[in-house]
Protein backbone atom coordinates (compact mmCIF):
# COMPACT_ATOMS: atom_id res chain seq x y z
CA UNK A 1 0.00 0.00 0.00
CA UNK A 2 1.63 3.68 -1.32
CA UNK A 3 1.97 5.83 1.79
CA UNK A 4 -0.22 8.74 1.97
CA UNK A 5 -3.67 9.90 2.46
CA UNK A 6 -5.96 6.71 1.76
CA UNK A 7 -8.75 9.34 0.73
CA UNK A 8 -7.63 12.58 -0.98
CA UNK A 9 -10.22 15.12 -1.36
CA UNK A 10 -8.85 18.61 -3.43
CA UNK A 11 -10.61 21.49 -4.08
CA UNK A 12 -14.19 19.85 -3.86
CA UNK A 13 -17.23 21.86 -5.40
CA UNK A 14 -20.83 20.54 -4.54
CA UNK A 15 -23.94 22.14 -5.03
CA UNK A 16 -27.44 21.51 -6.31
CA UNK A 17 -29.52 24.02 -8.18
CA UNK A 18 -27.86 27.49 -7.00
CA UNK A 19 -26.66 26.35 -3.58
CA UNK A 20 -23.69 25.56 -3.48
CA UNK A 21 -22.84 22.99 -0.34
CA UNK A 22 -18.78 22.44 -0.35
CA UNK A 23 -17.19 24.98 -1.51
CA UNK A 24 -13.39 24.38 -2.56
CA UNK A 25 -12.81 21.43 0.48
CA UNK A 26 -10.05 19.71 0.81
CA UNK A 27 -9.41 16.74 3.32
CA UNK A 28 -6.61 14.01 3.55
CA UNK A 29 -7.94 10.83 5.51
CA UNK A 30 -4.86 8.66 6.33
CA UNK A 31 -4.26 5.28 6.52
CA UNK A 32 -5.73 3.57 9.35
CA UNK A 33 -7.31 6.55 11.37
CA UNK A 34 -10.61 7.46 12.33
CA UNK A 35 -11.65 10.70 11.51
CA UNK A 36 -14.28 11.85 12.51
CA UNK A 37 -16.67 14.76 10.57
CA UNK A 38 -18.89 17.08 12.26
CA UNK A 39 -20.83 19.99 11.73
CA UNK A 40 -24.18 22.06 11.79
CA UNK A 41 -26.95 20.06 10.12
CA UNK A 42 -26.97 20.77 6.27
CA UNK A 43 -23.01 21.90 6.89
CA UNK A 44 -22.47 19.29 4.01
CA UNK A 45 -21.44 16.15 6.04
CA UNK A 46 -23.80 13.02 4.14
CA UNK A 47 -22.93 15.01 0.99
CA UNK A 48 -19.16 15.04 1.51
CA UNK A 49 -19.60 11.20 1.94
CA UNK A 50 -22.09 10.81 -0.50
CA UNK A 51 -19.59 12.37 -2.88
CA UNK A 52 -16.62 10.59 -2.19
CA UNK A 53 -18.18 7.30 -2.58
CA UNK A 54 -19.56 8.09 -6.13
CA UNK A 55 -23.03 8.80 -5.57
CA UNK A 56 -23.15 12.45 -5.50
CA UNK A 57 -21.68 14.52 -9.07
CA UNK A 58 -19.10 17.23 -8.28
CA UNK A 59 -18.74 20.50 -9.94
CA UNK A 60 -15.26 20.97 -9.90
CA UNK A 61 -12.06 19.41 -8.15
CA UNK A 62 -10.39 15.84 -7.52
CA UNK A 63 -11.31 12.89 -5.27
CA UNK A 64 -8.79 10.05 -5.06
CA UNK A 65 -9.40 7.00 -2.73
CA UNK A 66 -7.00 4.29 -2.22
CA UNK A 67 -4.96 6.16 -4.58
CA UNK A 68 -7.46 5.46 -7.52
CA UNK A 69 -8.94 8.75 -8.98
CA UNK A 70 -12.21 8.29 -9.45
CA UNK A 71 -12.75 10.42 -12.69
CA UNK A 72 -9.84 8.14 -14.50
CA UNK A 73 -11.58 5.09 -13.49
CA UNK A 74 -12.92 3.16 -15.81
CA UNK A 75 -15.45 0.70 -14.72
CA UNK A 76 -13.62 -2.63 -13.87
CA UNK A 77 -11.35 -0.64 -11.54
CA UNK A 78 -14.28 1.19 -9.99
CA UNK A 79 -15.57 -2.23 -9.32
CA UNK A 80 -12.31 -3.15 -7.68
CA UNK A 81 -12.58 -0.07 -5.79
CA UNK A 82 -16.03 -0.46 -4.44
CA UNK A 83 -14.56 -4.19 -3.28
CA UNK A 84 -12.51 -2.47 -1.47
CA UNK A 85 -14.81 -0.06 1.03
CA UNK A 86 -17.74 -0.97 3.22
CA UNK A 87 -20.81 1.34 3.56
CA UNK A 88 -22.88 2.15 6.54
CA UNK A 89 -25.95 4.03 5.75
CA UNK A 90 -27.87 6.35 7.95
CA UNK A 91 -30.76 3.94 8.57
CA UNK A 92 -28.72 1.05 7.23
CA UNK A 93 -30.27 0.58 4.32
CA UNK A 94 -30.62 -3.52 4.75
CA UNK A 95 -32.68 -4.95 1.62
CA UNK A 96 -35.69 -5.32 3.37
CA UNK A 97 -36.65 -8.67 1.30
CA UNK A 98 -33.36 -10.36 2.64
CA UNK A 99 -32.78 -11.77 5.91
CA UNK A 100 -29.87 -10.73 8.14
CA UNK A 101 -27.64 -13.77 6.73
CA UNK A 102 -28.77 -12.63 3.41
CA UNK A 103 -28.19 -9.29 3.64
CA UNK A 104 -24.75 -10.08 4.94
CA UNK A 105 -23.94 -12.71 2.34
CA UNK A 106 -24.92 -10.35 -0.15
CA UNK A 107 -21.44 -8.92 -1.47
CA UNK A 108 -19.71 -11.91 -0.85
CA UNK A 109 -22.23 -14.10 -3.06
CA UNK A 110 -22.18 -11.78 -6.22
CA UNK A 111 -18.16 -10.89 -5.83
CA UNK A 112 -16.26 -14.40 -4.74
CA UNK A 113 -17.03 -17.54 -5.42
CA UNK A 114 -17.75 -19.84 -2.06
CA UNK A 115 -19.72 -23.13 -1.15
CA UNK A 116 -22.77 -21.99 0.79
CA UNK A 117 -21.83 -23.60 3.85
CA UNK A 118 -18.39 -21.37 4.24
CA UNK A 119 -20.25 -18.49 3.15
CA UNK A 120 -22.68 -19.06 6.39
CA UNK A 121 -19.90 -19.85 7.96
CA UNK A 122 -18.38 -16.50 7.59
CA UNK A 123 -21.82 -14.26 7.95
CA UNK A 124 -21.89 -16.02 11.32
CA UNK A 125 -18.62 -14.94 12.14
CA UNK A 126 -19.50 -11.35 10.96
CA UNK A 127 -22.82 -11.17 13.08
CA UNK A 128 -20.46 -12.53 15.91
CA UNK A 129 -17.79 -9.53 15.29
CA UNK A 130 -20.16 -6.90 15.73
CA UNK A 131 -22.04 -8.84 18.44
CA UNK A 132 -25.26 -9.93 17.10
CA UNK A 133 -26.92 -13.32 18.29
CA UNK A 134 -26.93 -16.48 15.46
CA UNK A 135 -30.73 -16.61 16.23
CA UNK A 136 -30.78 -13.30 15.05
CA UNK A 137 -29.60 -14.84 11.27
CA UNK A 138 -33.24 -15.69 10.06
CA UNK A 139 -34.29 -12.10 10.60
CA UNK A 140 -35.67 -10.21 8.88
CA UNK A 141 -34.37 -6.12 8.45
CA UNK A 142 -38.18 -5.09 9.94
CA UNK A 143 -38.25 -7.22 12.56
CA UNK A 144 -35.00 -5.71 14.01
CA UNK A 145 -34.11 -2.67 16.65
CA UNK A 146 -32.61 0.00 15.50
CA UNK A 147 -29.15 -0.28 16.99
CA UNK A 148 -29.61 -4.05 15.68
CA UNK A 149 -30.16 -2.77 12.19
CA UNK A 150 -26.66 -1.04 12.63
CA UNK A 151 -25.07 -3.61 13.36
CA UNK A 152 -26.32 -5.92 10.77
CA UNK A 153 -25.24 -3.02 8.28
CA UNK A 154 -21.89 -2.86 10.35
CA UNK A 155 -21.19 -6.43 9.53
CA UNK A 156 -22.51 -6.81 5.67
CA UNK A 157 -19.62 -3.78 5.50
CA UNK A 158 -17.19 -5.67 6.63
CA UNK A 159 -18.31 -8.38 4.59
CA UNK A 160 -15.41 -8.26 1.94
CA UNK A 161 -13.33 -7.26 4.39
CA UNK A 162 -12.86 -3.36 3.59
CA UNK A 163 -9.74 -1.05 3.95
CA UNK A 164 -12.06 1.38 4.36
CA UNK A 165 -15.45 1.82 6.23
CA UNK A 166 -17.50 5.15 5.45
CA UNK A 167 -19.71 5.52 8.51
CA UNK A 168 -23.17 7.95 8.21
CA UNK A 169 -23.70 8.71 11.53
CA UNK A 170 -23.68 5.06 12.91
CA UNK A 171 -24.85 6.45 16.88
CA UNK A 172 -27.61 8.83 15.67
CA UNK A 173 -31.12 7.50 16.65
CA UNK A 174 -29.24 4.96 19.42
CA UNK A 175 -29.54 5.29 23.16
CA UNK A 176 -26.56 6.49 25.14
CA UNK A 177 -26.05 3.09 25.78
CA UNK A 178 -26.21 1.59 22.31
CA UNK A 179 -23.94 4.36 21.20
CA UNK A 180 -21.71 4.00 23.46
CA UNK A 181 -21.05 0.47 22.90
CA UNK A 182 -21.16 0.65 19.01
CA UNK A 183 -18.45 3.49 19.13
CA UNK A 184 -16.49 0.92 21.06
CA UNK A 185 -17.01 -1.51 18.56
CA UNK A 186 -15.79 0.17 15.58
CA UNK A 187 -12.86 1.24 17.72
CA UNK A 188 -12.01 -2.25 18.42
CA UNK A 189 -12.63 -3.22 14.72
CA UNK A 190 -9.94 -0.38 13.68
CA UNK A 191 -7.48 -1.60 15.89
CA UNK A 192 -7.67 -5.33 15.15
CA UNK A 193 -8.42 -5.18 11.19
CA UNK A 194 -6.25 -2.11 10.86
CA UNK A 195 -9.38 -0.01 9.06
CA UNK A 196 -9.10 3.30 8.04
CA UNK A 197 -12.88 4.84 9.11
CA UNK A 198 -14.19 7.94 8.05
CA UNK A 199 -17.29 9.19 10.42
CA UNK A 200 -19.80 11.41 9.80
CA UNK A 201 -21.40 12.27 12.92
CA UNK A 202 -23.26 14.52 15.35
CA UNK A 203 -22.45 12.59 18.68
CA UNK A 204 -20.19 14.30 20.67
CA UNK A 205 -19.03 11.19 22.98
CA UNK A 206 -18.22 9.71 19.95
CA UNK A 207 -15.85 12.17 19.09
CA UNK A 208 -13.85 11.55 22.56
CA UNK A 209 -14.47 8.21 22.46
CA UNK A 210 -13.36 6.56 18.93
CA UNK A 211 -12.53 9.59 16.79
CA UNK A 212 -8.20 10.12 16.13
CA UNK A 213 -8.98 13.22 14.51
CA UNK A 214 -12.02 15.23 13.54
CA UNK A 215 -12.72 17.78 10.60
CA UNK A 216 -15.36 20.05 11.33
CA UNK A 217 -17.58 21.27 8.52
CA UNK A 218 -18.75 24.70 8.22
CA UNK A 219 -19.61 27.17 5.22
CA UNK A 220 -19.07 24.48 2.89
CA UNK A 221 -15.22 24.37 4.47
CA UNK A 222 -13.25 22.02 6.45
CA UNK A 223 -12.49 25.23 8.98
CA UNK A 224 -10.93 22.95 11.99
CA UNK A 225 -8.95 19.88 11.79
CA UNK A 226 -7.37 17.74 14.65
CA UNK A 227 -7.45 16.06 17.84
CA UNK A 228 -10.26 17.12 19.62
CA UNK A 229 -8.15 18.16 22.18
CA UNK A 230 -7.02 20.90 19.46
CA UNK A 231 -10.36 21.39 18.79
CA UNK A 232 -11.26 23.05 22.22
CA UNK A 233 -8.49 25.76 21.01
CA UNK A 234 -9.83 26.72 18.03
CA UNK A 235 -11.54 30.11 17.40
CA UNK A 236 -14.21 29.59 14.62
CA UNK A 237 -17.54 30.70 16.19
CA UNK A 238 -19.07 27.22 15.71
CA UNK A 239 -16.45 25.47 16.80
CA UNK A 240 -16.71 26.83 20.02
CA UNK A 241 -20.32 26.83 20.63
CA UNK A 242 -20.38 22.85 19.99
CA UNK A 243 -17.15 21.82 21.43
CA UNK A 244 -17.85 24.66 24.43
CA UNK A 245 -21.63 24.55 24.77
CA UNK A 246 -23.26 23.00 27.71
CA UNK A 247 -22.85 19.42 26.73
CA UNK A 248 -19.56 19.86 25.13
CA UNK A 249 -17.84 21.18 28.18
CA UNK A 250 -19.19 18.86 30.35
CA UNK A 251 -17.63 15.61 28.16
CA UNK A 252 -14.10 17.56 27.69
CA UNK A 253 -13.96 17.92 31.61
CA UNK A 254 -14.75 14.23 32.39
CA UNK A 255 -12.71 13.08 29.26
CA UNK A 256 -9.04 15.44 30.31
CA UNK A 257 -9.88 14.66 33.83
CA UNK A 258 -10.11 10.85 33.29
CA UNK B 1 -36.00 10.21 -15.03
CA UNK B 2 -37.45 10.67 -18.84
CA UNK B 3 -39.11 7.66 -20.17
CA UNK B 4 -37.11 7.97 -22.58
CA UNK B 5 -33.71 7.75 -20.42
CA UNK B 6 -35.13 4.80 -18.46
CA UNK B 7 -35.88 2.90 -21.74
CA UNK B 8 -32.08 3.80 -23.20
CA UNK B 9 -30.58 2.48 -19.60
CA UNK B 10 -33.10 -0.23 -19.82
CA UNK B 11 -31.65 -0.91 -23.28
CA UNK B 12 -28.18 -0.85 -22.73
CA UNK B 13 -28.39 -3.30 -19.60
CA UNK B 14 -29.98 -5.68 -21.83
CA UNK B 15 -27.32 -5.70 -24.18
CA UNK B 16 -24.96 -5.70 -21.27
CA UNK B 17 -26.34 -9.10 -19.43
CA UNK B 18 -26.92 -10.52 -23.47
CA UNK B 19 -22.70 -10.71 -23.68
CA UNK B 20 -22.50 -11.88 -19.71
CA UNK B 21 -25.65 -14.00 -19.51
CA UNK B 22 -24.44 -15.57 -16.36
CA UNK B 23 -24.85 -12.02 -14.67
CA UNK B 24 -28.68 -12.74 -15.45
CA UNK B 25 -30.35 -12.21 -12.44
CA UNK B 26 -32.69 -15.76 -12.82
CA UNK B 27 -33.84 -16.14 -9.21
CA UNK B 28 -35.52 -12.64 -9.23
CA UNK B 29 -36.69 -13.38 -12.52
CA UNK B 30 -38.64 -16.46 -11.53
CA UNK B 31 -39.67 -14.84 -8.35
CA UNK B 32 -41.45 -11.92 -10.69
CA UNK B 33 -43.23 -14.06 -12.65
CA UNK B 34 -44.89 -15.99 -10.12
CA UNK B 35 -45.74 -12.39 -8.52
CA UNK B 36 -47.10 -10.97 -11.72
CA UNK B 37 -47.71 -13.70 -14.34
CA UNK B 38 -49.35 -16.46 -12.09
CA UNK B 39 -51.08 -14.89 -9.03
CA UNK B 40 -52.51 -12.51 -11.36
CA UNK B 41 -54.57 -15.44 -13.76
CA UNK B 42 -57.35 -15.55 -11.11
CA UNK B 43 -58.68 -12.12 -11.12
CA UNK B 44 -57.49 -11.75 -15.04
CA UNK B 45 -59.74 -14.30 -15.56
CA UNK B 46 -62.40 -13.29 -14.02
CA UNK B 47 -62.34 -9.63 -15.38
CA UNK B 48 -62.13 -10.50 -18.71
CA UNK B 49 -64.59 -13.33 -18.51
CA UNK B 50 -67.14 -10.93 -16.98
CA UNK B 51 -66.08 -8.23 -19.92
CA UNK B 52 -66.92 -11.26 -22.82
CA UNK B 53 -70.31 -11.71 -21.09
CA UNK B 54 -70.68 -7.80 -21.06
CA UNK B 55 -70.00 -7.24 -24.79
CA UNK B 56 -72.36 -10.22 -25.73
CA UNK B 57 -74.95 -9.73 -24.04
CA UNK B 58 -74.93 -5.86 -25.35
CA UNK B 59 -74.19 -7.07 -28.80
CA UNK B 60 -77.37 -9.50 -28.15
CA UNK B 61 -79.86 -7.33 -26.34
CA UNK B 62 -78.93 -4.19 -29.19
CA UNK B 63 -78.84 -6.57 -32.47
CA UNK B 64 -82.16 -7.74 -31.64
CA UNK B 65 -83.74 -5.33 -32.71
CA UNK B 66 -82.71 -5.85 -36.48
CA UNK B 67 -82.82 -9.43 -36.03
CA UNK B 68 -79.34 -9.68 -36.09
CA UNK B 69 -78.66 -10.85 -32.57
CA UNK B 70 -76.27 -13.46 -34.28
CA UNK B 71 -73.63 -10.85 -35.33
CA UNK B 72 -73.15 -9.93 -32.01
CA UNK B 73 -70.72 -13.17 -32.13
CA UNK B 74 -68.55 -11.31 -34.48
CA UNK B 75 -68.47 -8.24 -31.98
CA UNK B 76 -67.79 -10.45 -29.22
CA UNK B 77 -64.89 -12.11 -31.33
CA UNK B 78 -63.30 -9.29 -33.32
CA UNK B 79 -63.23 -6.76 -30.18
CA UNK B 80 -61.84 -9.09 -27.77
CA UNK B 81 -59.31 -10.19 -29.95
CA UNK B 82 -58.08 -7.22 -31.59
CA UNK B 83 -58.79 -4.61 -28.58
CA UNK B 84 -60.47 -5.21 -25.18
CA UNK B 85 -58.33 -8.38 -24.57
CA UNK B 86 -55.17 -7.04 -24.66
CA UNK B 87 -56.26 -3.54 -23.03
CA UNK B 88 -58.26 -4.96 -19.81
CA UNK B 89 -55.38 -6.98 -19.40
CA UNK B 90 -52.90 -4.12 -19.50
CA UNK B 91 -54.40 -1.56 -17.67
CA UNK B 92 -55.03 -4.38 -14.81
CA UNK B 93 -51.50 -5.11 -14.64
CA UNK B 94 -50.83 -1.28 -14.75
CA UNK B 95 -52.73 -1.33 -11.63
CA UNK B 96 -51.81 -4.66 -10.22
CA UNK B 97 -47.72 -4.60 -11.14
CA UNK B 98 -47.14 -1.22 -12.10
CA UNK B 99 -47.95 0.07 -8.96
CA UNK B 100 -46.40 -2.62 -6.96
CA UNK B 101 -42.92 -1.42 -8.92
CA UNK B 102 -42.80 1.35 -8.56
CA UNK B 103 -44.11 1.54 -4.73
CA UNK B 104 -41.33 -1.56 -4.39
CA UNK B 105 -38.43 0.26 -6.00
CA UNK B 106 -39.27 4.17 -4.50
CA UNK B 107 -39.44 2.65 -1.04
CA UNK B 108 -36.07 0.81 -1.70
CA UNK B 109 -34.91 4.30 -3.14
CA UNK B 110 -35.72 5.88 0.26
CA UNK B 111 -34.08 3.26 2.47
CA UNK B 112 -31.17 4.24 0.81
CA UNK B 113 -31.00 0.61 -0.18
CA UNK B 114 -30.00 1.65 -4.36
CA UNK B 115 -27.49 3.75 -2.70
CA UNK B 116 -26.21 1.20 -1.19
CA UNK B 117 -26.56 -1.26 -4.21
CA UNK B 118 -24.61 0.93 -6.24
CA UNK B 119 -21.53 1.25 -3.69
CA UNK B 120 -21.24 -2.52 -3.55
CA UNK B 121 -20.56 -2.11 -7.47
CA UNK B 122 -24.00 -3.18 -9.17
CA UNK B 123 -26.11 -1.91 -11.32
CA UNK B 124 -29.39 -1.19 -10.20
CA UNK B 125 -31.16 -0.90 -13.33
CA UNK B 126 -28.95 -4.75 -14.23
CA UNK B 127 -30.27 -5.85 -10.90
CA UNK B 128 -33.73 -4.48 -9.75
CA UNK B 129 -34.99 -3.08 -12.66
CA UNK B 130 -34.00 -5.25 -16.10
CA UNK B 131 -35.42 -8.38 -14.10
CA UNK B 132 -38.93 -6.81 -13.58
CA UNK B 133 -39.83 -5.64 -16.98
CA UNK B 134 -38.41 -8.80 -18.77
CA UNK B 135 -41.10 -10.58 -16.67
CA UNK B 136 -43.57 -8.00 -17.67
CA UNK B 137 -42.38 -8.17 -21.48
CA UNK B 138 -43.45 -12.36 -21.03
CA UNK B 139 -46.40 -11.62 -18.77
CA UNK B 140 -48.53 -9.58 -20.93
CA UNK B 141 -48.74 -12.00 -24.15
CA UNK B 142 -49.52 -15.08 -21.66
CA UNK B 143 -52.21 -13.58 -19.82
CA UNK B 144 -53.75 -11.42 -22.67
CA UNK B 145 -53.88 -15.02 -24.55
CA UNK B 146 -55.57 -16.11 -21.25
CA UNK B 147 -57.89 -13.19 -21.19
CA UNK B 148 -58.93 -13.88 -24.61
CA UNK B 149 -60.02 -16.91 -24.05
CA UNK B 150 -61.93 -16.48 -21.10
CA UNK B 151 -63.37 -13.43 -22.63
CA UNK B 152 -64.68 -15.38 -25.35
CA UNK B 153 -66.06 -18.50 -23.32
CA UNK B 154 -68.14 -15.41 -21.17
CA UNK B 155 -69.15 -14.36 -24.02
CA UNK B 156 -70.58 -17.77 -25.55
CA UNK B 157 -72.11 -18.71 -22.15
CA UNK B 158 -73.81 -15.14 -21.98
CA UNK B 159 -74.81 -16.01 -25.93
CA UNK B 160 -76.46 -19.32 -24.46
CA UNK B 161 -78.12 -18.52 -21.01
CA UNK B 162 -79.30 -14.65 -22.52
CA UNK B 163 -79.71 -15.23 -26.42
CA UNK B 164 -80.81 -18.69 -27.12
CA UNK B 165 -77.86 -19.17 -29.34
CA UNK B 166 -76.08 -22.62 -28.28
CA UNK B 167 -72.22 -23.22 -28.37
CA UNK B 168 -72.64 -25.36 -31.15
CA UNK B 169 -73.73 -22.18 -33.12
CA UNK B 170 -71.61 -19.87 -31.37
CA UNK B 171 -68.65 -22.06 -32.33
CA UNK B 172 -69.77 -22.08 -36.21
CA UNK B 173 -70.15 -18.58 -36.40
CA UNK B 174 -67.40 -17.74 -34.34
CA UNK B 175 -64.78 -19.87 -36.21
CA UNK B 176 -66.25 -18.40 -39.32
CA UNK B 177 -65.83 -14.45 -38.07
CA UNK B 178 -62.15 -14.72 -36.47
CA UNK B 179 -59.24 -15.07 -38.29
CA UNK B 180 -55.84 -15.76 -36.97
CA UNK B 181 -55.13 -12.10 -38.13
CA UNK B 182 -57.43 -10.60 -35.50
CA UNK B 183 -55.80 -13.01 -32.76
CA UNK B 184 -52.35 -11.83 -33.79
CA UNK B 185 -53.36 -8.40 -33.99
CA UNK B 186 -53.60 -8.53 -30.07
CA UNK B 187 -51.11 -10.54 -29.10
CA UNK B 188 -48.34 -8.86 -31.38
CA UNK B 189 -49.54 -5.51 -28.69
CA UNK B 190 -48.74 -7.10 -25.54
CA UNK B 191 -45.49 -7.12 -25.38
CA UNK B 192 -45.01 -3.52 -26.29
CA UNK B 193 -47.47 -2.61 -23.49
CA UNK B 194 -45.73 -4.98 -21.16
CA UNK B 195 -41.92 -2.93 -22.30
CA UNK B 196 -44.55 0.44 -21.74
CA UNK B 197 -45.78 -0.63 -18.33
CA UNK B 198 -42.80 -1.48 -16.86
CA UNK B 199 -40.47 1.51 -18.00
CA UNK B 200 -43.01 3.84 -16.20
CA UNK B 201 -43.29 2.44 -12.91
CA UNK B 202 -39.75 1.68 -12.89
CA UNK B 203 -39.12 5.33 -14.00
CA UNK B 204 -41.49 6.59 -11.69
CA UNK B 205 -39.88 4.38 -8.81
CA UNK B 206 -36.68 6.22 -8.94
CA UNK B 207 -38.21 9.99 -8.99
CA UNK B 208 -39.47 9.08 -5.18
CA UNK B 209 -38.00 11.47 -3.10
CA UNK B 210 -37.21 11.49 0.53
CA UNK B 211 -40.87 11.41 2.01
CA UNK B 212 -43.75 9.11 1.66
CA UNK B 213 -45.95 11.50 0.45
CA UNK B 214 -43.58 11.30 -2.74
CA UNK B 215 -44.22 7.54 -2.71
CA UNK B 216 -47.86 7.88 -3.06
CA UNK B 217 -47.11 10.68 -5.97
CA UNK B 218 -44.90 8.46 -8.00
CA UNK B 219 -47.54 5.54 -7.92
CA UNK B 220 -50.05 7.56 -8.31
CA UNK B 221 -48.43 8.84 -11.34
CA UNK B 222 -47.60 5.69 -12.55
CA UNK B 223 -50.40 3.88 -12.97
CA UNK B 224 -51.83 6.88 -14.48
CA UNK B 225 -49.10 7.69 -16.68
CA UNK B 226 -48.90 3.89 -17.97
CA UNK B 227 -52.46 3.11 -18.52
CA UNK B 228 -52.67 6.77 -20.63
CA UNK B 229 -49.61 5.76 -22.53
CA UNK B 230 -51.24 2.00 -23.35
CA UNK B 231 -54.45 3.37 -24.88
CA UNK B 232 -51.79 5.97 -26.84
CA UNK B 233 -50.23 2.63 -27.84
CA UNK B 234 -52.94 0.61 -28.76
CA UNK B 235 -54.23 3.59 -30.95
CA UNK B 236 -50.93 4.17 -32.85
CA UNK B 237 -51.20 0.22 -33.07
CA UNK B 238 -54.69 0.48 -34.68
CA UNK B 239 -53.31 3.14 -37.31
CA UNK B 240 -50.47 1.24 -38.12
CA UNK B 241 -52.36 -2.24 -38.81
CA UNK B 242 -54.76 -0.29 -40.62
CA UNK B 243 -51.90 0.65 -42.80
CA UNK B 244 -50.58 -2.48 -43.54
CA UNK B 245 -54.53 -3.74 -43.93
CA UNK B 246 -54.60 -6.25 -41.15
Amino acid sequence: MAQGPVIKVRDLVVGFGDQIVLDHLSLDVKEGEILGVVGASGAGKSVLLRTIIGLLPRRQGSIEVLGVDLDKANEAERRALERRWGILFQQGALFSSLTVRENVQFPMRENLVLSPRLMDEMALAKLEMVGLAPDDMNKYPAELSGGMTKRVALARALALDPEIVFLDEPTSGLDPISGGDFDELIRTLQQTLGLTVFMVTHDLESLYTACDRVAVLADGKVVAEGPVEAMLECDHPWVQTYFKGKRGSLLADRQLSA
Amino acid sequence: MLFADMLGAVGVAAIRVLARPREFRLTSTVNQLDRVAWRAVPIILLITFLIGGIISQQGIFHFRKFGAELYSVDLVGILVLREIGVLIVAIMVAGRSGSSYTAEIGSMKMREEIDALRTMGFDPIEVLILPRILVLIIALPVLTFLGCMAALYGGGLVAWLYGGISPDIYMARLTEAISLTHFKVGMIKAPFMGLVIGVVACAEGLKVKGSAESLGLQTTASVVESIFLVIVLDGLFAIFFASIGM
